[in-house]
């Protein structure tokens, strides 16, 4: 017999669907305002065109901004998992005393306000000349994405048993060559993927990108802040849908990623 | 390596260890405080000792994963004492096999030929090679979690032996081990030993495979070695009172002695006193002084055998265990006593609550100076 639906599983599932449809609706509204054919954002859309998305790739100023931005994303996804992982390593298996501070630091980015490090680093690459430069967007979304290596990463080493490397030692091999041969790939899939993270991060960061864009130099999200405050044009939920298609993406790889490290 | 093996390998494959004043400090915590231990070429030591009596992180100095405070390591005629663990050139079994998981079998006993440059084909054949010799031949393809337990520890055996190493240290390698397969690996590791006539170091918390296996054991206490001998030594004459109450069972009556020429008199909380033959105290007496007077359960004989001293003792507990029974008692003074006696006993006579006479044969008693807790 099944069991009659009492109030409380009721509220449950009411709260759950609530939940997810904040969740679920932005993108709903956004996706088809995308295909609308007026000039200014509207909803629910008129007609069907594809002349945002046209206007998007054609643009020099949005092709540009999009290179810069992949360009950055890219350089921030190797440094910070580079760092991170070197990092996490000596956090986890480190028998130093400043584990603790280390550790502090490296998620520190995630506590301190965006606006706060966005100032810091504004005021101070102006004075070295960092300003608006590739090197300048790296290095500050290297600090943003470096927590989150850090989290992914310190959860997969922790399981890897740190004997493995006395063990490899034991045989012969060197402290690097047991990290390259053994603990590196027992746990890639989670550094890949926190390279992923690291991506996506600095692909959609817009605080920092805001201080240290220059004139010329302008990333994705800096350009689509622009525009809304200049034009509104559907162009924007245009770019927007086909983030979120890329950001869906990265995750479901970083996902399978993971998921293969478990098998 | 420059070792070259003559034909018979048994003799000479193996290296002696030299261990001299060895200490090692972690802060303000002493975790080896002044070890000499030599381990001759091809013999098999055990050290033995509860936890943080100092036993791993002597045979991780060894290793080469700690580097002592002080004093001096050396294997053959080389000083290792500060050489990097990769450099040592000794085989290495860890509690928890340790085997790589994203590496076939094969892989894993194939992988210190590997560092050493040994070319593919050569490697894989002398793994294999050394898969036969722990008996697991044709299991080079499987991945260690397709392994039991018993197994994976065998493949770890195999990939610490693969390129010959003159000493094998083993810490712990059968304490993960469900018993029946302990006491097989014992065998087997007792077979290898035999066979490679390698120099084996063995990490143990537990005394009957440290007995059962070693050529001679060493216990630890608080980082400092209390006795260093073969296994029957240790059994039938503890050195001291630790190594007494650590090794198997042992009874301990806290009594008064006085030495006086070849004899010694020692009075009895009851008030008794036995003459017992000089060769009784471990260590010499001087004058009259508290003793411990230490016997084993099953030197205990029921009834009076008429070959040593008589005592009553009041019946607490009997406990039936097939081969041999435990029966559990106190002396007067409520110091407790356990007997093992043989299963064929018979017990009819014991009731709890009764009591009952035993005789200490007069060679099964040792006599050791100070007071038992």
């Amino acid at each position: 017999m099944k069991p009659a639906l009492d109030r409380g599983s009721l509220a449950l599932g009411a709260y759950v669907y609530t939940v997810l449809a904040f969740v679920i609706i932005p993108l709903v509204i956004i996706i088809p305002m995308s295909f609308g054919q007026n000039d200014h954002l509207e909803f629910p859309p008129s007609g069907f065109t594809l002349k945002w998305y046209a206007e998007y790739f054609t643009s020099r100023g949005w092709r540009n901004a999009t290179w810069l931005s992949i360009q950055v994303a890219f350089l921030t996804a190797i440094c910070a998992t580079l760092i991170g992982t070197a990092a996490t390593y000596a956090m986890v298996r480190g028998r130093g005393q400043l584990a603790s501070l280390f550790q502090i630091l490296l998620i520190g980015p995630i506590i301190v306000p965006h606006i706060a490090l966005a100032v810091g680093l504004y005021l101070f690459f102006q004075t070295i000349g960092l300003s608006g430069t590739v090197p300048g967007f790296v290095l500050a979304h290297t600090v943003l994405a470096l927590p989150f290596v850090v989290f992914t990463t310190a959860a997969a080493l922790g399981k890897v048993d740190a004997n493995f490397e006395a063990a490899a030692m034991s045989c012969g091999a060197t402290r690097w060559t047991a990290f390259r041969l053994i603990t590196l790939p027992l746990i890639l899939p989670s550094v890949v993927s926190s390279a992923f993270f690291a991506f996506i991060i600095s692909f959609d960061e817009p605080v920092v990108s805001f201080f240290l864009s220059g004139v010329r130099q302008k990333t994705l999200p800096r350009r689509m802040f622009e525009d809304i405050e200049q034009n509104l044009t559907p162009v924007i939920p245009a770019i927007a849908t086909l983030l979120i298609v890329l950001s869906v993406a990265i995750l479901l790889g970083a996902y399978a990623m993971r998921s293969r490290a478990r098998s | 390596m420059n070792v070259n093996y003559p034909s018979d390998k048994v003799q000479a494959a193996g290296a002696a260890v030299r261990i001299r004043r060895l200490e090692k400090r972690f802060q303000s915590v002493i975790a080896v405080d002044g070890v000499d231990i030599d381990v001759s070429a091809g013999e098999f030591l055990a050290l033995l000792g509860p936890s943080g009596s100092g036993k791993t992180t002597i045979l991780m100095s060894v290793a080469g994963f700690e580097f002592p405070t002080s004093g001096s390591i050396s294997v053959g005629t080389e000083d290792l004492t500060y050489v990097p663990a990769n450099k040592r050139n000794l085989g290495m079994v860890f509690q928890n096999y340790t085997l790589f998981p994203h590496m076939s079998v094969l892989d894993n006993v194939a992988f210190p030929l590997k560092m050493r440059g040994v070319p593919k084909a050569e490697r894989y054949a002398r793994a294999e090679e050394a898969l036969a010799t722990v008996r697991l031949a044709g299991y080079g393809s499987r991945h260690p979690n397709q392994l039991s337990g018993g197994q994976q520890q065998r493949v770890a055996l195999a990939r610490a032996i693969v390129y010959r190493p003159r000493v094998l240290l083993m810490d712990e390698p059968l304490s993960a081990l469900d018993k029946n397969l302990r006491e097989e690996m014992q065998l087997e590791i007792k077979r290898l030993h035999a066979e490679l006539g390698i120099t084996v170091i063995f990490v143990t918390h537990d005394q009957s495979e440290a007995l059962t296996m070693a050529d001679r054991v060493a216990v630890l206490k608080d980082g400092r070695i209390q006795q260093i001998g073969p296994s029957r030594e240790l059994y039938e004459r503890p050195a001291n009172l630790f190594t007494a109450g650590f090794i198997g069972e042992m009874n301990f009556i806290n009594v008064t002695a006085e030495g006086s020429g070849g004899n010694i008199s020692v009075l009895l909380p009851s008030g008794e006193r036995w003459q017992l033959p000089a060769s009784a105290a471990v260590e010499p007496l001087t004058g009259c002084q508290k003793a411990v007077l230490a016997v084993r359960p099953e030197r205990l004989q029921l009834g009076d055998a008429h070959n040593g001293f008589t005592f009553r003792v009041k019946v607490d507990d009997v406990v039936y265990a097939g081969s041999a029974s435990l029966l559990i008692g106190t002396l007067p003074d409520s110091t407790e006593i356990r007997a093992r006696l043989p299963g064929a006993s018979d017990l009819s006579a014991l009731a709890l609550g009764s009591t009952a006479v035993f005789t200490i044969p007069k060679e099964a008693i040792l006599l050791y100076p100070g007071a038992a807790q």
